[in-house]
């Protein structure tokens, strides 16, 4: 069901059969959203360059193993991004000297937020409604994990809670999300 | 495992992964059991599909144009099996980075060897300086049995040393040695080029220009020899690692 009829299935799928145009379509039509992902998380042009560079290798090594009735290519494709920034996260975040949390603190607030866009995309309707039942401090705790990339104690540390205290709301939250959606997924 | 008895635990731990909060060894882990556990690889793809519409509203941003001329390249370097060698798209893509170099050369390496069965895995992408490779005889030295790459040698085309880069320190057995060699065209015996040497890097000198003394080897190999290498001139231990070797520029 997921990704049936939608382009970018046509075109992982043309590249799983070595298509180099098809690839060159789909970076075309996926590149800037994917890059957006990866700058938000990693919050460093160079960095969000080189996982991006991997992510595509990777989507064209693998394009054979993505199965249109798992998932939507978007879906799909922004799980590795999102994978390969948090592995590279693991690595102790460069260039930070003084206080990381200050850091993530400047870095997170100069963005207009990206839930504010996500209640005006049509496609993200049920999910945008369920958030919005969700508890304001599970919310933010969800988004800042999910678009910045937050661990647990780094959400801990930006929104000054304890780590147990922010690890009930973001695991709470993520149930009543479940629920509100329904399984629908 | 005890894990599969807890599918409360594992539907957190699913969302947990999927959102990105589970972290460092968890987050490791988890992904170590998504391989061999179906049922849990679609909890979690649920999970993922609940929140990737998050994604969609992120605010888009248009990559540099280097961006995917580099990943040209490097696909272009795991091109179909067969012409790989001949393939336009391979050279095209190597000609492409070097063009673009300035301080550091991106060198699309392809660990396929001849008949390797595919899928091939992807790409390994190294920094070499372009002090030690501009137009070059390349080797990627893989393991057969895992396919890995082990050893990169170099040489400039007018140089007479070749540079030999160990890419994993555990190739060294002890109280043996790696001799490397060149492998001639059907019928001819191989030809030592030296020991290569414990450190990350060897020169090895070469009796004459790369340009004369490797332009008819079509492959290198190291094999694993007594201390000080090979008492007979010819290899006499197991073969250990090899690769065509080819011409980049």
């Amino acid at each position: 069901m997921a990704g049936a009829g939608d382009p970018l299935a046509a075109l992982l799928a043309a590249c799983g059969r070595r298509d180099r145009q098809a690839f060159t379509r789909l970076y075309r039509s996926s590149s800037a959203k994917l890059f957006g992902v990866a700058l938000r998380i990693l919050r460093r042009e160079d960095l969000a360059e080189e996982v991006l560079q991997d992510c595509y290798v990777s989507i064209w090594n693998h394009a054979q193993d993505y199965h249109p009735g798992l998932s939507a290519p978007m879906t799909w494709m922004t799980s590795i991004v999102r994978n390969r920034c948090l592995d590279r996260l693991r690595k102790p975040r460069l260039e930070v000297s003084d206080s990381e949390g200050e850091m993530i603190d400047q870095a997170i607030s100069d963005d207009p937020g990206p839930l504010a866009e996500l209640e005006r995309s049509k496609d993200a309707e049920a999910l945008a409604r369920c958030l919005q039942a969700l508890e304001a401090r599970q919310r933010q705790a969800i988004a800042l994990a999910f678009y910045d990339g937050l661990s647990h104690s780094e959400l801990a540390s930006h929104l000054r809670q304890p780590l147990g205290t922010v690890k009930t709301w973001v695991r709470r939250g993520l149930l009543r999300l479940k629920a509100c959606l329904g399984g629908a997924a | 495992m005890r894990y599969r008895d807890k599918p409360e635990l594992l539907d957190r731990l699913a969302a947990e992964y999927a959102l990105g909060t589970l972290r460092g060894a968890a987050r490791a882990r988890f992904a170590r059991w998504l391989q061999d556990d179906a049922s849990l690889a679609r909890r979690t793809e649920e999970w993922s599909a609940r929140l990737a519409p998050l994604a969609g509203s992120v605010r888009p941003v248009r990559p540099p144009a280097r961006v995917w001329r580099a990943i040209e390249a490097r696909v272009g370097a795991a091109a179909p099996a067969g012409g790989l060698w001949n393939s336009l798209s391979f050279w095209r893509g190597l000609g492409l980075i070097a063009s673009g170099a300035a301080a550091a050369m991106i060198v699309a390496i392809v660990t396929v060897g001849p008949g390797a069965p595919q899928p091939a895995p992807p790409p390994v992408v190294l920094r070499v300086p372009s002090n030690v490779m501009p137009a070059s005889y390349l080797a990627v030295l893989t393991d057969p049995k895992t396919r890995k790459p082990m050893l990169v040698v170099s040489a400039m085309r007018t140089s007479d040393e070749l540079h030999v880069m160990t890419l994993d320190p555990s190739i060294h057995v002890p109280n043996k040695a790696l001799e490397l060699w060149a492998v001639m065209p059907a019928g001819q015996r191989p030809k030592s080029l030296g020991m290569v040497g414990k450190g990350h890097s060897t020169m090895l000198p070469l009796h004459a220009a790369a340009d004369h003394s490797l332009s008819d080897v079509p492959m290198l190999a190291v094999s694993l020899e007594p201390m000080g290498g090979s008492p007979t001139g010819e290899p006499t231990g197991p073969v250990m690692y090899s690769g065509p070797c080819v011409k980049v520029w």
